[in-house]
């Protein structure tokens, strides 16, 4: 069938079920530069593991989905504003989220790390993984504004000197540049855009990784406005069957040497 | 979704903690952008073209240009050159306040020097011509004839950039500075609630125009009390 004859189909269906509780299309917030999870690529086409998963489950669920960008720190409003309905876009499941909104299972794990120049001893860590806080003393660290890591930080690292970024792109660039000692993101993401390549080969993971689930969660879920029991349960069997047959297993592997789903965690080449 | 009137309230005082990195910006680099603005309009109205034209040149880009895009070329652009790194102007650079500052005091430069110049064709010709009657000098009619006529003609105009200005250090909350935006951006980020929160800060940007204004005003006045008033 030809596209224009399924968008009209789409149209009677629409206008047929007017007034239905659940819209045939749902709109899904991400930043849309968050590479390689939600991000364009060269041509403009809208890729990544957040994509794919979004896309999964609608395929799972039967509804068709369109997608909004939006920067990172006004995600959860523009959701309650209802500028979209969902969110897929890399975000942790918190306590303090889910005072606001629900999650879904998780759908990747969640985790921390620092990243520092390899010729400099940093030292940030006893082997148990509890900060040293006197060696964080003089450093500048970059963290991304509203995310987990900024909470870690503000409570793990109170009385630091730290640089707030509206994006990891940015932050790593300030890394290399110079401007911040450290920074902590997403290894996963750090090790794909940043120490496997050519610009971030002087540079190395200078910390465990941070994983607690206070403040990290219990991994990365679909976020929705509160009282959609309905629609949480079907985006959780999706989820639940993607996990089951391997499809997120493969997901992750289209964009990383290494399994992201929490079923299949390892770790992150130590580069 | 509910609109928190308290929170309104019982956020101000935390975005307060940003006014003395916003202040800084804005008296920085107005101070820094009038001594530019006057060099630039020196050259401007020198009557030589080797001093005009970089002069209409340095304007016509820092006008042409978005403020945003001056402060991110100036951020993130000029660390990617290894001599600007290891040059002396790093230490200034390397820090986001050094970046911004520079970016503001470019802009106002230009916008300023533009209002001055604006004074200075307003003043009257023939007050020119009896200057010039009196045989001073040419520095002499400048600073005693044409500069106080044309300053008190430039104030209203530059009142209204110095407000301008005000707003614009909101843009240095994209390069991590943590003014009255970047910690109304980071509050929001804590409690999912933009519009309690930038109403907030909007109120505190209020007062800050009314405190410029009042301040503007009297000045005003005060250089034109010699004038007759029109009716």
């Amino acid at each position: 069938m030809s596209t224009t004859k399924k968008t009209l189909l789409a149209v009677f269906a629409a206008a047929g079920v007017a007034g239905a509780a659940h819209a045939d299309t749902l709109r899904v917030g991400m930043e849309c530069t968050y590479a390689p999870f939600n991000f364009r690529t060269a041509d403009g086409v809208l890729t990544g593991y957040d994509v794919d998963v979004a896309a999964g489950v609608a395929e799972r669920i039967g509804i068709e989905v369109e997608y909004v960008c939006q920067q990172w720190d006004g995600m959860i409003p523009a959701l309650l504003a209802e500028r979209f309905d969902l969110i897929v876009a890399s975000m942790s499941i918190t306590e303090q989220r889910r005072e606001v909104i629900d999650f879904s299972i998780p759908y990747r794990v969640s985790i921390g790390r620092f990243l520092g120049r390899s010729d400099r001893e940093f030292n940030l860590f006893e082997d148990d993984g509890t900060p040293i806080l006197e060696n964080f003393e003089g450093l500048r660290i970059g963290v991304e504004r509203a995310t987990t890591y900024n909470n870690w930080i503000d409570d793990k690292l109170p009385d630091t000197n730290y640089l707030l970024y509206d994006g990891a792109e940015a932050m790593l660039l300030d890394l290399r540049n110079g401007r911040v000692d450290i920074a902590v993101t997403n290894p996963m993401k750090a090790y794909l855009d940043f120490l496997s390549q050519e610009e971030g080969a002087a540079f190395e993971f200078v910390s465990p990784a941070l994983d607690s689930v206070e403040y990290f969660g219990t991994g990365v879920g679909i976020g929705l406005r509160k009282g959609q029991d309905e629609l949480l349960e079907q985006i959780n069997a999706a989820l639940a069957e993607m996990i089951e047959d391997g499809t997120l297993t493969e997901y992750s592997h289209r964009y990383f040497p290494f399994a992201i789903n929490p079923e299949e965690w390892g770790d992150v080449p130590s580069n | 979704m509910s609109f928190n009137f308290d929170l309104v309230w019982s956020s101000l005082p935390l975005i307060i903690q940003g006014l003395g990195m916003t202040l800084k910006l804005l008296f920085l680099s107005s101070l820094i952008g009038l001594f530019l603005a006057l060099f630039i309009l020196l050259l401007r109205i020198s009557g030589r073209w080797y001093l005009m034209w970089p002069a209409m040149a340095y304007i016509y880009v820092f006008r042409g240009t978005p403020l945003l895009v001056q402060i991110f070329v100036i951020y993130h652009g000029l660390p990617q050159f290894d001599f600007i790194r290891e040059s002396i102007f790093w230490p200034v650079l390397r820090e986001p306040f050094g970046c911004a500052v520079l970016a503001l005091s470019l802009n106002a430069g230009a916008y300023v020097s533009e209002i001055m110049r604006g004074g200075i064709i307003g003043v009257d010709k023939g007050v020119k011509e009896a200057a010039m009657a009196l045989g001073l000098p040419r520095w002499q009619q400048f600073i005693y004839v044409t500069s106080p006529i044309a300053i008190r003609l430039a104030l209203p105009a530059y009142s209204n950039e110095v407000v301008s200005m005000l707003k614009a250090t909101a843009l240095a909350s994209t390069i991590t500075m943590m003014e009255m935006t970047g910690v109304a951006r980071t509050l929001v980020a804590r409690t999912f609630a933009p519009y309690e929160i930038f109403i907030s800060a909007a109120l505190i940007y209020l007062a800050l125009t009314y405190a410029l204004q009042q301040v503007f005003a009297w000045i005003e006045s005060h250089a034109s009390r010699y004038v007759k008033k029109e009716r």
